[in-house]
């Protein structure tokens, strides 16, 4: 097979056709420049943008912007056209465009003008544009073009519920900064506190949003002083704990701005309120670039109007202010007597919830409404507090029968419509129904007879009350009484004391040797006087023994030894070992010889003879030394 | 001890407020008023007749039925526990008392269903017979004690056996006292009063809240700091509460 062509063929048909073509033109080789503002008519806070468009500029073009000390530059972009134009027959025409724009503005009010800028190309020479007028006053001057940017604004989507509480139709970049004026030091990093409204009711909620503006790199916020928000309640709706950064143009000027706080006002009084200028101390740059500066913000003042005394209908209560609905739940219940019923208020809505006071379920008569259960809920959404609160009632029914709870109202303020209004609920109907199971009924009782009565006494479940009462004080127990520890303790101390007593007479007991002989001594002596009484009976051996026991006893008692058994010598031998002298142991010798005599030998014992031997013991007894 | 039994003695002849025809009047007007459906009148002249010394267990128990009636029920328990301890275990008290407790909010779940073993032995026996009974028990075992020594020979096996049976019936004698004497000083007790009562797990206003008490529960009242007193449950749950919300009975 032949080859019909190659691709080195078709390249070089191509080129040829090039070559062939016409070339596209430089459509006009004189360059031009003009410079124009978008206002003529500024204050001193307000930026406006000069425009300089250089067209066609020639290669090595040197371009030199208006320099004045009556303007300053905030910032400057630079972007380059190019475009291909066909006019007619023959080549189209190749133009670029270099466009300039610049964020000035003004450093003093009066007429002033715009110097021309100029451009310096080898071989065209210097070309320059017209100088600008710009008439400058204090202040801020509305820009006229300002509202035709924004008309009609971002096409919605109809919502019929309107999301309460919060509706859609509030931007979320509503509440960032917008008018934010530049400071003429520190324009690189600022901090800006702005308000979402310049006037409230009070009560009603302004949100403050504190931002730091940055056209340099920023590493943290070290420290952050909030003014003090006197005469407002206040509370954070946002408190970013890092740094996000949202790129904004502010008059003009990119930024970045940072939020760092954003706070939920509620004035509590009216008048003019002013807010202090919050500080902060910020780290720029990176690790050992960082830099540390401190800023102070703006000072904000807020305009408080009163509640309007005019509609304020009954029962209202300062602290309702925003948007509320109220509502109950169940609309009806069935129970039995005995069991409860809950019976839940839900208040839902824009405002400041805290200071919400929501009016007390009534109940009739026969229901008893236990203190609620609150719970709060608070929501926010785009910077706008609201919440919702739930007070949960135990309603206990006392009685059977049907009752219906009133509604209950809530007025408040509505500062969106600048009137108040009312949410109410609808009355929620109880039913009790009878006796249960567990309450036997009343013999006899008809059923649905009597409601509204007391139930319980009707079936006799409760008993009935006494008719006799035996009245008594409510007095102190007994062992309580004063008497009853003495008592308790009498008989204890009273045998106590007895035993001490006999105890007491047994130590006197046991005495010494001569006490004990003293004692028995005694003894004998009486012993002696019941012989006396023997002295004249007929039985002269019991006269004598008792003598002869007396006398032993005696002896016994004095010497300290047993004398019975002992034969009359060891008798004397013992008396003379204890020192007794020998006319006295011959005298109890005697003695004991002459009672022997009387109660053995027969005829011995006549009354001579016992009033000798009771004369020779006595004075034997008196006699003996003591 | 002669001159406190004549001291007790004065005291007890001091003037009262009502004679006894007037609180009997009381009394029977108070019924009537419970008749008529007219609880407030009813309990008002009850607590006129507790508050004046002329309580007991009838006028504890009609008070604490008329409350009852009225629904109150904090007022029903106190009253009708206060006449159990006044009179004792009756079928009235008990039933109105069990009624009361059926309609109570608190179901303590886990709880003991019964008093205590001491608190049951105190509520079946009468305080003064228990505590006379022991001073004459004792007195008699130590008066023959102290006279033994006095009694002659044949007759001291009678009296050994006097003290031993003295002794004896002193002991359990004893023991029934001492239940009332713990029951009195170391249980106390109270009944809830308010309607809702939060009970916190410190003894102040901020303190969590541990559970929450309604008005006729009993409970055990352990110690007090400050306007708070700490309670224990049944079960053995434990909180302070405000001590003006709980009576003591």
């Amino acid at each position: 097979m032949r080859r019909t062509g190659s691709w080195t063929g078709l390249a070089a048909l191509a080129l040829a056709a090039a070559v062939a073509a016409p070339r596209p033109a430089r459509a006009a080789e004189r360059p031009e420049i003009r410079q124009s503002a978008d206002r003529r008519e500024v204050g001193t806070e307000d930026t406006f943008r000069l425009t300089i468009t250089i067209t066609n500029p020639p290669d090595g073009a040197q371009l030199r912007l208006p320099a004045t000390d009556d303007f300053e530059t905030l910032s400057k972009q630079q972007s380059t056209e190019m475009s291909y134009q066909m006019i007619g027959p023959g080549p189209g025409a190749i133009r670029r465009v270099q466009k300039w724009t610049l964020v000035m503005r003004a450093n003093k009010t009066g007429a002033l003008s715009i110097p021309p800028s100029e451009l310096t190309a080898p071989g065209t020479g210097t070309i320059r544009t017209e100088a600008v007028p710009i008439t400058v006053k204090k202040g801020h001057v509305a820009d006229p073009g300002e509202g035709r940017a924004g008309a009609g604004g971002p096409m919605r989507l109809f919502d019929p519920f309107q999301q309460f509480p919060f509706p859609q139709d509030v931007d979320p970049d509503d509440d960032q900064p917008q008018n934010v004026p530049i400071p003429r030091s520190d324009s690189d990093l600022f901090l800006r506190a702005t308000l979402d409204r310049d006037s409230v009711f009070v009560g009603e909620q302004a949100t403050l949003n504190l931002y730091i503006f940055s056209r340099v790199d920023l590493s943290s916020v070290d420290t952050l002083t909030m003014p003090k928000l006197e005469g407002f309640w206040s509370e954070d709706v946002d408190s970013p704990s890092q740094l996000s950064a949202e790129q904004r143009i502010v008059g003009g000027v990119p930024y970045h701005a940072y939020l760092l706080k954003r706070r939920a006002l509620f004035p509590v009084k009216p008048g003019v309120v002013k807010i202090g200028a919050a500080e902060a101390d910020v780290t720029t740059g990176f690790l050992f670039a960082g830099r540390r500066v401190h800023r102070k913000g703006n000072e904000l003042s807020l305009k408080v109007k009163p509640l309007p005394a005019a509609g304020k209908p009954a029962g209202f209560s300062t602290g309702n202010i925003g948007v509320w609905r109220l509502a109950v739940e169940p609309g009806t219940a069935q129970v039995e007597l005995g069991q409860p019923v809950t019976v839940k208020l839900t208040v839902e809505g824009r405002g400041n919830l805290r200071s919400l006071a929501v009016p007390p379920l009534q109940v009739p008569q026969g229901l008893r409404a236990f203190d609620p259960t609150v719970t709060d809920k608070a929501l926010s959404s785009r910077g706008r507090l609201g919440g919702r609160r739930t007070l949960e009632y135990l309603v206990m029914p006392q009685q059977t029968g049907t009752f219906v709870l009133p509604p209950v109202e809530l007025p408040f303020f509505d500062p969106e419509n600048e009137r108040y209004d009312v949410s109410r609920t609808e009355p929620v109907t109880v039913t009790v129904s009878g006796a249960t199971a567990k309450v036997a009924a009343a013999p006899g009782a008809v059923p649905g007879e009597g409601l509204g009565k007391n139930v319980l006494a009707e079936t006799q479940a409760l008993r009935p009350l006494r008719y006799r009462a035996a009245f008594a004080t409510a007095s102190a127990p007994v062992w309580e009484r004063a008497f009853f520890v003495p008592a308790m303790l009498a008989p204890v101390a009273l045998w106590l004391g007895v035993l001490g007593f006999g105890f007491m007479r047994a130590q006197a007991r046991r005495e010494d040797p001569a006490a004990r002989q003293r004692r028995r001594a005694k003894a004998s002596r009486a012993r002696l006087a019941a012989a006396v009484q023997l002295q004249d009976s007929e039985e002269p051996a019991a006269f004598f023994g008792e003598v002869e026991k007396a006398v032993s006893g005696f002896l016994e008692a004095r010497l300290g030894f047993g004398v019975g058994g002992l034969t009359r010598e060891e008798l004397d031998q013992k008396m003379e070992q204890a020192g007794v002298p020998a006319n006295r142991r011959g005298q109890v010798l005697a003695l004991m010889d002459e009672c022997d005599l009387g109660r053995f030998a027969p005829g011995a014992g006549d009354a001579e003879a016992r009033e000798a031997a009771l004369r020779d013991a006595m004075e034997l007894m008196e006699d003996w030394p003591a | 001890m002669i001159s406190a039994l004549l001291a007790a003695a004065v005291l007890s002849q001091a003037p009262a407020y009502y004679s006894p025809a007037e609180a009997e009047a009381l009394f029977n007007a108070s019924n009537d008023a419970y008749a008529r459906e007219d609880y407030a009148k009813a309990k008002e002249g009850f607590e006129k007749l507790v508050q004046h010394g002329f309580g007991g267990g009838d006028v504890l128990y009609n008070l604490g039925t008329t409350c009852l009636a009225m629904g109150d029920l904090g007022g029903a328990v106190l009253a009708l526990e206060r006449a159990r301890r006044a009179g004792g275990r009756q079928e009235d008290i008990e039933a109105n008392l069990a009624l009361a407790r059926a309609r109570q909010l608190d179901r303590v779940v886990g709880g003991q269903n019964e008093e205590p073993f001491l608190e049951r032995v105190a509520l079946a026996t009468s305080e003064p017979a228990a505590s006379v009974a022991f001073l004459l028990l004792w007195s008699l075992a130590f008066l023959t004690l102290a006279a033994f020594r006095f009694i002659p020979g044949r007759r001291r096996a009678a009296a050994i056996a006097v003290c031993a049976l003295a002794f004896l019936g002193s002991a359990p004698a004893a023991g029934v006292m001492w239940a009332h004497v713990w029951v009195r000083n170391e249980l106390r007790e109270g009944v809830v009063q308010a309607q809702s009562l939060p009970a916190r797990e410190l003894p102040r206003d901020g303190g969590k809240v541990a559970f929450e008490v309604h008005a006729g529960l009993k409970v055990r009242l352990l110690e007090e700091s400050g306007r708070f007193v700490r309670i224990r449950l049944p079960n053995g749950l434990e909180g302070w509460t405000e001590r003006d919300g709980v009576a003591r009975l």
